[in-house]
């Protein structure tokens, strides 16, 4: 094997918990964009990072990576500080920025050769393959790519070196349905094949609810609704209660992420439905409404 | 007729007949495990049909094979599917002409019940839902 894939520093390269953060917090001035951040991502899981805009999404991905210096807390990268990565990890991430970095003086078929001398993991055919089904030119000038062109080949090189983990921000807002999918399918196909782990932030929800196994609501600085989306989906509820009966609820109940009096009088309760008091659900006039992704996310969020 | 030697004939469950609505309120494996019972249970997947593998599925719906391979260890351990070494899942033999009438029946009763109670909310005359009933069913056009 290569000398990049045995371990150089002092800390064992670790592929069980590719991505791991404790404690992050960081401010900019007096806004507190982390406020206390505590992340696990073993191998195999693809998160889907929400939030709104400004809510440090990131920031926080910055944090992980060991772009980003956070006040306190620490992020690891395969058992090691992110902010003291040997080559053998940066060989073994991926990661898409919002606005990919260009290479804009060199033609594609360029910069993959370079990136193939580069990376002893690069996938030439798989290259190839994505660059065709993607329609892009290898001829063609990377200053002359439209935004949708440049996103798809900042994802090419993401997916060509077959990463064991890859950090996607926003990776689809330039890309059209048809794009996104096969984007999509092809980050699974990575999860599968490669045993990848995936970190990816959208605001396109139904993207994240196809391909995600869990999620996590970057809110307020900190991390809510962090589980698989599977057991989410069964288990957060939003429950309405008439007015007379609001009343005489308990403050807070277990399992309660939000409360909010409607202007009718009627409370809604979003809660875990798995620690539900069982004489709440004799209630008359009780209302139990599932939710998908983002009516739960608008509900917290809004 | 001529004795005809049995030989095995695999039929391959194509992914793309599953449907999946990624933005419901109901899992991805529900979904998934809830169309295949229907299926089987209809006889539309007769015993011994191939399923797609976890990664067709996963790949064919851009979803997460996770979610799957819920979907498809849930049936097996209600025994609607078995593991056939080698070759993937399938449906299982004892399911061969699907579920009785009152099997399916009872199957649809939740649904059922669940339309009854909107139609009693919206005061619809007991008649006229089930002409249109009728008239869904039969596929006449409306």
């Amino acid at each position: 094997m290569n000398a990049l894939t045995q371990p150089t520093g002092a800390h064992a390269l670790d592929l069980s918990m590719p991505l791991q953060a404790r404690a992050l917090q960081l401010r900019y001035g007096k806004h507190e964009v982390l406020r206390d951040v505590s992340l696990q991502l073993p191998r195999g899981q693809v998160l889907g990072l929400i939030g709104r805009n400004g809510a440090g999404k990131s920031t926080l991905i910055g944090c992980l990576l060991g772009l980003l210096q956070p006040q306190s807390g620490q992020a690891m990268v395969m058992g090691a500080p992110a902010l003291d990565m040997d080559d053998a990890r940066k060989m073994r991430v991926a990661y898409v920025p919002q606005q990919p970095q260009s290479f804009a003086w060199m033609k594609i078929e360029q910069l993959f050769a370079y990136l193939g001398q580069l990376y002893p993991s690069w996938d030439r055919s798989y290259a190839d393959t994505l660059l065709k089904r993607w329609e892009l030119d290898p001829g063609r000038s990377i200053a002359k790519l439209s935004p949708g062109q440049a996103q798809r080949l900042a994802l090419i090189r993401a997916l060509a070196p077959r990463p064991a983990l890859l950090v996607l921000d926003e990776p689809a807002s330039a890309l059209d349905p048809i794009a996104r999918r096969e984007l999509m399918r092809d980050i699974i196909e990575q999860a599968i094949d490669n045993e990848a782990t995936v970190l990816f932030s959208s605001h396109i929800i139904s993207d994240l609810e196809r391909v995600a196994s869990h999620v996590a609501l970057l809110h307020r600085g900190g991390i809510m609704l962090n589980q698989p989306l599977d057991e989410l989906k069964e288990r957060i509820v939003r429950l309405l209660l008439p007015a007379v009966v609001a009343e005489s609820l308990p403050p807070c109940l277990p399992g309660e992420l939000l409360r909010r009096q409607l202007n009718d009088g009627t409370l809604s309760l979003l809660i875990d439905k798995q620690n539900l008091p069982g004489e709440l659900l004799l209630i008359d006039g009780l209302r139990v409404d599932h939710m998908g992704l983002e009516d739960l996310f608008i509900e917290i969020a809004e | 007729m001529t004795n005809f030697k049995c030989i095995d004939v695999l039929i391959h469950m194509d992914a793309k007949a599953l449907h999946i609505a990624p933005q419901a309120a109901e899992p991805i494996y529900r979904q998934i495990a809830e169309q295949l019972r229907r299926m089987i249970s209809a006889g539309q997947l007769p015993a011994g049909t191939l399923l797609p593998s976890v990664r067709e599925v996963a790949s064919a719906h851009a979803i997460n094979p996770m979610t799957v391979s819920r979907a498809y260890s849930q049936l097996e351990t209600e025994g609607l599917l078995e593991r056939l070494r080698g070759k993937g899942m399938a449906v299982a033999s004892r399911h061969s002409g699907g579920d009785s009438l009152d099997q399916r029946l009872l199957q649809a009763d939740p649904l059922l019940q669940e339309l009854a109670r909107h139609c009693m909310q919206l005061e619809l005359p007991t008649d006229r839902v089930l002409s249109r009933l009728r008239q869904l069913l039969e596929k006449e056009p409306t």
